[in-house]
Order: C-alpha cells, then sequence, then structure tokens
C-alpha cells in the first residue's frame, strides 16, 4: 500500500508543494480501498488534482520555509528578495492598464450579446484613417487610449493580483512582465502560483515569467461569485473616483 | 416605319447631356404635356452594326415612376390592426404626378423600334429602368429593349455607351423591388403601431406621426448610444512616467511603453525602480524608410466622411452638389463603392485633362513628366462604376462656391492617388530604464509628393533626434511621475456617423445620408455646434423623443433570447445582405421578403406584447424628465 509520505514526496518533486499532513491523510481515508491498490503516482495524480481545487490554507504546510513573511507589506522597505519556492493562490486580479469605466462597457456589450458572432457592433470609427495605410504606419501602441478591444476580453494588463500563502497571509502581486497564463478570462479565483525567490519592493511582489509558475487550478466557491459581482464591483469603484 | 429608338433617361439634366453628346449639339427640343421639367430631344444618331441611322427621341423620368401602396382598404390608420400590413395586399402604380411622364413614354414607344434605358449604372437605376420598360411595353409590346451602360456624362464616354448596350439587369431591379415591399411593410406596420399606441401616453405626441424606418431606426441607435456614452462616462485619474534626457543642445522626451496606469501605488513603484538603477540603456536603434501612403482612390462613403470633414459641409449637400458636377458631365458617376482604377482606363489623360488649373495645373504637369504612378487598389468593387474622378477640367468660375469645393476635392483626391507615397525617414529609440521600457521616435519627410496636391493631410517632420547608439549607456535628466484623466468620448459628428453606417452595414452609400437627414427632420436627433470658428464640429444629440425611443424598443427584447433590438444594427443588415444575394442570383425576391418579414413580424409580435416598455420609456423621458 502507498504510504503518505510517498505521495507527498511525489507531490513535493513534481509540484514543489509541500502538502498538509492532515490534509493528506483526510484525503487517503476519504479514497476507496480499490483506490488505495493503485500506483502512487495515480493517486498522487489525484491529490494534485484535489490540491489545486482547494483552499491552500487547509491544504498545504504552513512551515516557514513556504510561506511569505508577515511582515511582507512593509512599504517602507525599498526592496527585498524572498528565498525558496513559496506557493500562493489568486484571490483577485484587475487590469490596471485599462480604465474601470471602459472595463464596465466591454461587459456590458456581452450584456447585450454583442460579442456573439455576427452580432458585433461597431462603435468607433477612427475618422481619416486609412486603414490599410495605418496598419503600415502605426506605433505599437495599442493600449493608449486605455480601451478594452469589443470581443469584452480585458485589454493587456499589467494586472495586479491579491495574493494569499498557506498561512492565511495576503499580498499584492504586480505583473511587471507579460506572464502567459495571467489574464481576466484565463486566471480563475483560487488559482495556485508557485513563487520562485520573488522580489518584492514596498510591499508588493514583482510578478515576472521567471518568478512565477503558474500551477493552475480554482476555487469554485471563490471564482463564480467573483466573476458575477465583477461589474458591481467595477461601478462600485468608479463612484469612488468621483467622490475623490 | 422609321427606324426610331426611344432612349429614357433617370433625369432631365442626363437626358439634356447626352441628348447634346450624341446630337453633336444640334436637336430639336418639344415640350411634353402636363410635366414642366421633363422634355423630349429629336436627333439623329448612327448607333452602328445593325441599327444604323436612327432618328432618337431622347426624354427622361423624374427617379422612380411608379409607387408602391397598399390597397385602399388597408390605407386608413384605422382600417386594420398594424399587424396585418405584414400580408395586406399592395399594388404598384404610377404616381399621379408621374402620369404624364408615363404617357410619353407609352406614346413615344408606339413608334419606336427600341427603347434605349440610360437611368443611372445602380440598383436603383436598373429599377427605374424596369419601370420604363414596363410603360414601353405597354405601349408597344413589341419593342425590343436595351440599356447604355455609362459612368460619366463626358462626351466619347457617353457615344460609347450608345454603341454598346446592354441588357438590364434583373436581379438588380429585383432586389429593388424587394426593398421597396419591406420598406413599405415593415415601415407602416411599426409606424402605425408605435404612433396609435404612443400618441395615448404623451400630450406632446398628440399630433405627432412617430416614424419608423428600417434605416433610420439603428442610425438612431448609434447617435443614442454615443450620447449615453457620454452622460454615463466616469473620468478616472491615471499616472505615468516620463524621462527626459538633454543632449546635444535637445531635450528628447521619452514616453513610457506602458502609456500610463491606473494605480498611482505601482507607478511609484516602477519610478523609484528605475531612478535605483541610475543608468538607461539604449536597446534600440531603428532608422528605416517610411512612407505614408497616397490615398485610395474615391468612393462615396469617403466623399461623404472626408467631405463634411475636410469641406464643411453635410452629407447630403455633398451628394447633391457632386451630383449636380455629375449631371454636368464634370465628374464621374458619385455613387460608387469602387476603390480600385479598372486597367482599361486611361488615368493619363484624365491627368493632362487638369494642365490648365491654375492651382493644380502645374502638379498634374510633373506627374505626366515622369512623377505619376499607378493607384493603389483597395478591396472593394461593385462592378458598376469606377472611383469617383475628375471627367474633365472646369474652370472655376463655372462653379458656385459648394461646387468649388467638391470639384477640387475630388480633383486633388485623383491626383493624389496617381502620385506617389510621401517618403521620409523614422528613428525609434527604445531604451530600457530599470524594468521599464521607454521609446522616443523621430520622423523626418525627405519627399512630399502627394502631399503637395492633397492639402488635407498633415505629415510633418518632428524634432531632429541626436545621436543614439545601441548599448549605450546614459543617466536621464529628468524622470518623473505625471497625471491625468480619462476624457468622456465625444458626442457622434457626422463623418463617424457615416463610418459606423457603413461599418454596420446601414443602408447603401447611395441611402446613408437620407437616413441621415431623415432623423433630423423627425426630430429624432439634433444638431449642436462644438467649439467656435474654424474648428467647430457639428455633433449629433438626441432629443428626448429619441432617446425614448431607442430605451423602449431595447426593453421590449431585453431578456428574450435571440430577439434583437430594432435600434440595432442587425436586421437591417441581414436585409441589406440578402438584397446582395438577389444580385448575385442565388435568392429570389420572394424568398427573401418572406424571410425578412418573418424576421421583422417576430420583433413586431415582441413589440405589441411588452408595448408598455415603450410607453414606459416616452413617460419616463418626455413627462416625468421635463417636469422634474
Amino acid at each position: 500500500m502507498t504510504s503518505p509520505d510517498q505521495i507527498a514526496a511525489q507531490i513535493l518533486s513534481t509540484k514543489s508543494l509541500s502538502v498538509s499532513q492532515t490534509w493528506l491523510n483526510a484525503f487517503l481515508s476519504s479514497s476507496s480501498t480499490a483506490q488505495r491498490n493503485i500506483p502512487a503516482s495515480a493517486l498522487a495524480k489525484t491529490a494534485i488534482f484535489r490540491l489545486l481545487a482547494s483552499d491552500i490554507r487547509e491544504s498545504l504546510s504552513k512551515h516557514r520555509s513556504c510561506v511569505l513573511p508577515v511582515d511582507i507589506h512593509d512599504p517602507a522597505v525599498q526592496e527585498q528578495r524572498l528565498q525558496g519556492a513559496i506557493p500562493v493562490q489568486v484571490l483577485d486580479i484587475e487590469d490596471i492598464g485599462t480604465s474601470l469605466w471602459s472595463q464596465i462597457e466591454a461587459i456590458e456589450r456581452v450584456e447585450r450579446g454583442e460579442a456573439i458572432r455576427g452580432r458585433e457592433i461597431v462603435r468607433t470609427i477612427a475618422v481619416g484613417e486609412d486603414p490599410e495605410a495605418s496598419e503600415n504606419n502605426r506605433a505599437n501602441n495599442n493600449s493608449a487610449n486605455g480601451t478594452a478591444n469589443a470581443s469584452g476580453n480585458s485589454g493587456y494588463g499589467p494586472h495586479r493580483l491579491i495574493l494569499q500563502d498557506a498561512a492565511g497571509t495576503m499580498v499584492m502581486g504586480v505583473e511587471m512582465q507579460r506572464i502567459d497564463g495571467i489574464a481576466l478570462e484565463k486566471l480563475a479565483i483560487g488559482a495556485k502560483l508557485l513563487l520562485r525567490n520573488p522580489s518584492v519592493a514596498r510591499g508588493m511582489v514583482l510578478l515576472s515569467p521567471g518568478s512565477v509558475t503558474l500551477l493552475g487550478g480554482k476555487i469554485e466557491a471563490l471564482d463564480k461569485p467573483w466573476r458575477e459581482g465583477r461589474k458591481a464591483r467595477l461601478l462600485e469603484k468608479t463612484a469612488g473616483v468621483e467622490r475623490e | 416605319m422609321a427606324r426610331k429608338i426611344l432612349c429614357v433617361a433617370e433625369k432631365p439634366a442626363i437626358a439634356r447631356a447626352v441628348a447634346t453628346h450624341l446630337s453633336g449639339g444640334a436637336f430639336q427640343t418639344h415640350a411634353i404635356r402636363g410635366n414642366q421639367y421633363v422634355k423630349n430631344y429629336e436627333f439623329d444618331f448612327n448607333f452602328g452594326g445593325a441599327w444604323g441611322t436612327c432618328s432618337v427621341t431622347m426624354t427622361s423620368v423624374v427617379g422612380h415612376l411608379t409607387g408602391l401602396d397598399f390597397d385602399r382598404e388597408y390605407k386608413g390608420w384605422m382600417s386594420c390592426p398594424p399587424g396585418a400590413l405584414f400580408e395586406a395586399p399592395v399594388q404598384e402604380t404610377v404616381d399621379k404626378d408621374k402620369l404624364p411622364i408615363a404617357d410619353n413614354i407609352r406614346n413615344q414607344a408606339k413608334y419606336s423600334k427600341a427603347l434605349f434605358i440610360w437611368t443611372d449604372c445602380d440598383r436603383e437605376g436598373e429599377h427605374i429602368g424596369s419601370e420604363v420598360r414596363n410603360q414601353a411595353k405597354a405601349g408597344n409590346a413589341r419593342i425590343e429593349v436595351k440599356r447604355a451602360k455609362f459612368s460619366n456624362t463626358e462626351s466619347a464616354h457617353v457615344r460609347r455607351a450608345a454603341l454598346e448596350p446592354v441588357n438590364l439587369d434583373e436581379y438588380q431591379a429585383s432586389a429593388v423591388a424587394a426593398r421597396i415591399e419591406l420598406d413599405l411593410r415593415i415601415g407602416a406596420a411599426f409606424t402605425r403601431l408605435q404612433t396609435l399606441q404612443l400618441q395615448t401616453v404623451v400630450a406632446a405626441l398628440k399630433e405627432k406621426v412617430i416614424s419608423y424606418g428600417s434605416c433610420q431606426f439603428p442610425t438612431l441607435g448609434f447617435v443614442v448610444d454615443r450620447y449615453l456614452r457620454v452622460q454615463n462616462f466616469k473620468p478616472e485619474s491615471f499616472w505615468g512616467i516620463k524621462v527626459i534626457l538633454s543632449r546635444e543642445g535637445k531635450k528628447v522626451n521619452f514616453l513610457w511603453k506602458r502609456v500610463h496606469l491606473f494605480d498611482r501605488a505601482v507607478v511609484t513603484m516602477m519610478l523609484e525602480r528605475c531612478l535605483l538603477a541610475k543608468q538607461a540603456k539604449v536597446t534600440k536603434v531603428n532608422q528605416k524608410p517610411t512612407s505614408k501612403w497616397r490615398p485610395l482612390p474615391l468612393t462615396t462613403v469617403d466623399l461623404q466622411m472626408m467631405g463634411s470633414r475636410f469641406l464643411r459641409l453635410d452629407s447630403q449637400t455633398i451628394m447633391k452638389v457632386a451630383e449636380a458636377l455629375y449631371t454636368k458631365g464634370f465628374i464621374s458617376y458619385p455613387r460608387t463603392e469602387t476603390d480600385q482604377f479598372d486597367k482599361g482606363i486611361d488615368l493619363k489623360k484624365l491627368v493632362e485633362k487638369q494642365y490648365p488649373d491654375n492651382s493644380w495645373g502645374q502638379y498634374a504637369r510633373e506627374l505626366i513628366d515622369g512623377k505619376f504612378r499607378t493607384p493603389r487598389s483597395g478591396r472593394h468593387n461593385d462592378k458598376a462604376h469606377p472611383p469617383i474622378h475628375p471627367v474633365i477640367w472646369v474652370s472655376p468660375n463655372q462653379l458656385n462656391a459648394n461646387e468649388k469645393k467638391v470639384y477640387e476635392f475630388v480633383v486633388r483626391r485623383f491626383l493624389a492617388c496617381c502620385s506617389d507615397d510621401a517618403k521620409g525617414q523614422s528613428t525609434d529609440i527604445e531604451i530600457q530604464y530599470g524594468d521599464e521600457f521607454f521609446h522616443a521616435n523621430g520622423l523626418i519627410v525627405l519627399e512630399r509628393n502627394y502631399l503637395d496636391v492633397y492639402v488635407y493631410d498633415k505629415w510633418e517632420s518632428s524634432q531632429q533626434l541626436p545621436n543614439f547608439e545601441r548599448g549605450e549607456l546614459f543617466e536621464p535628466t529628468e524622470a518623473n511621475i505625471f497625471d491625468g484623466k480619462t476624457t468622456a468620448p465625444n458626442y457622434l459628428t457626422e463623418p463617424e456617423l457615416i463610418g459606423l453606417m457603413d461599418a454596420n452595414g446601414i443602408g447603401t452609400d447611395a441611402t446613408m445620408a437620407e437616413h441621415i437627414a431623415k432623423i433630423k427632420e423627425r426630430e429624432y436627433v439634433a444638431i449642436n455646434q462644438r467649439g467656435g470658428g474654424r474648428s467647430s464640429v457639428q455633433e449629433f444629440i438626441p432629443t428626448r423623443l429619441g432617446v425614448a425611443l431607442v430605451e423602449g424598443y431595447d426593453n421590449v427584447v431585453e431578456g428574450l433570447p435571440n430577439s434583437v433590438s430594432l435600434s440595432k444594427p442587425f436586421l437591417r443588415k441581414e436585409m441589406e445582405l440578402r438584397m446582395v444575394e438577389i444580385c448575385s442570383g442565388t435568392k429570389t425576391r420572394q424568398e427573401v421578403v418572406q424571410q425578412s418579414l418573418d424576421m421583422y413580424r417576430e420583433v413586431f409580435i415582441h413589440t405589441q406584447r411588452r408595448i408598455n416598455m415603450l410607453k414606459t420609456a416616452c413617460r419616463k423621458y418626455l413627462v416625468e424628465e421635463t417636469t422634474s
């Protein structure tokens, strides 16, 4: 029979995740006897799948080496570099390269069914611009107006994330360089990231392809309400801007 | 019987122009009874081939001869439920004021061997041609029917068209017939429904006809959509980083690759990391030849868009003026979607005709002396007309002020098409400063080429950049945060509205200006002047009624799966696409009429069922808002 240690070692070696003993025991005892006879690697795969859908505060080790330092938010610290691989889960993602208002307009276009093929409406026209010639002359300045594109997809970022470690510490992450997979439609709430020796500046974790591995996953109970409530949150924020 | 040929043009002025060219100016003019505009011009002309020299009667209609209407028992507004108009019998009859014209054609046909149709070569013209044919056949069942294919009224062109007749395009005529029937049924059904229902709601609407048109409403929809976007807009603050370097006595501004972000703390942190790096590194130095392309050959949509932008004329006026210039034989047919010149057309000869002009004659000469280039080809070809171009040179004192403007634009655009692109040298410098990238661009215009004649385009050298080398390090003179606020879009202008209609498939190039004029006339939109003096712009603002109708119809279909609001372009767009299918022969008129009626009938039923949505919207904007 496969021992919990074997599974834990497997998860550590393939995903660099230190799994919590309690969670693993619960996982093993919940799986049937039939499953217990299957090879350790297969069982480890199932465990990883469950892990990615879980809340890491319950499923991962809170050992000092795999959580964020508690003073990570200190804005007085100009720069520090964290050591090792720290798993975190995404609690929020925002596009800070695109205005809230144009994000709301993009959502409304989808609500009106204009993202459906054949139902798109062209709403802005560059008068006096020869479409072919401007392709030729245009600078690579696609977010110059801070507008999101017509399909309702987000702009080009960068994105600001709220990340949470196994101990429950939350921190803001900023996408300093474009990371594939970090986008409003692609990254689910509850998705897991592995931070590898990341830099932290003024309390913000600097995210780049070199310091982030996307493990994927999702916490359904968080993701669904987050998506449903997105427009309301954006609207609330724009109202806040007005009061300033 | 004499070998007589009856020629019929779409308008009296074209009849006269064609008669002048075919007869060499020697024709007799006869008035016709009952219409003071239409004349019969008589002369002889050698058509060559089997026909040889014939005596000709050249006459015209004045636009459409016939109209489509419901049978008498359905004409009264209370005669039937509005929904019945989707099926009610309709009849095509000659308009009362056109009866003398129809009589004239029937009479002339009696003595003629052949009918030669000279209506404008577009869809509408084919349909008018079919109306003329029907009258002629009623007068003389054995009359042979031909059609002249021409796109301007220049002498040689007209004579060639007379020698090479073609057949009437029945498909195009059917497409127009389908459109006329659909416009009648759908327009009348919705107009009656909404007028009768809304009259009872608001006192202000009591005496008013609230007309509906399947092009007007989406056109209004664009105006309302933009208006609401402006009204609802919320400004937001953004921040960015700018880097300045003073070198060789020049101040270079580097722009942030991220442009700006909506989070001050993040931008502050990013700037700090730039400053910590102390030195910036030049990562790219790109010097390359660049060009600004000469414009594409001129289409109707472009003429209207550019015209209302540069000539300060509204699109309807531009079309009227262009029509007059065409009728007088100065420019080619102004309704065309084609933005490519046919290989057969002798462009150089057309350029040479402009030699006498004081403003651009010299430029035309230089083109022929070696600077001539074959125009770019766009992607559109309506297979009927070439792009709009000047046919002959006209002395400015033969033109009124508006004609002068439009003619000048058409000529300059044509000469620009036959010129070389403007050439320049662009320099792009990219630097990395900390984690961030910035760039500076420089442009030196080396050869202006087409810009010399096409005064509407601007392309100018920027400040010159000092020298940079790839890999070099430097310490920026300044690096700062700047801030700003997003601004609301502007209200819709006429060129934008035309562009939106075109991009969304509403109306044809020929009818867009009419739809815009219609929604003004119906008081669904009003014109607002933005700014003053030469930079002032006319904007469209919807009236309360305009907003109410769009909101009402949007609410009617709210939450209904697969149903689209009448304020949106889709239904009309599909209808236009089906017209194209009739023209290409893949669908029949009957099929298209049935399919399109089915689509609109569905919305009609929803509207009837949820008429309260429309009433509520009207109450909201026309009663509550005006009193509060």
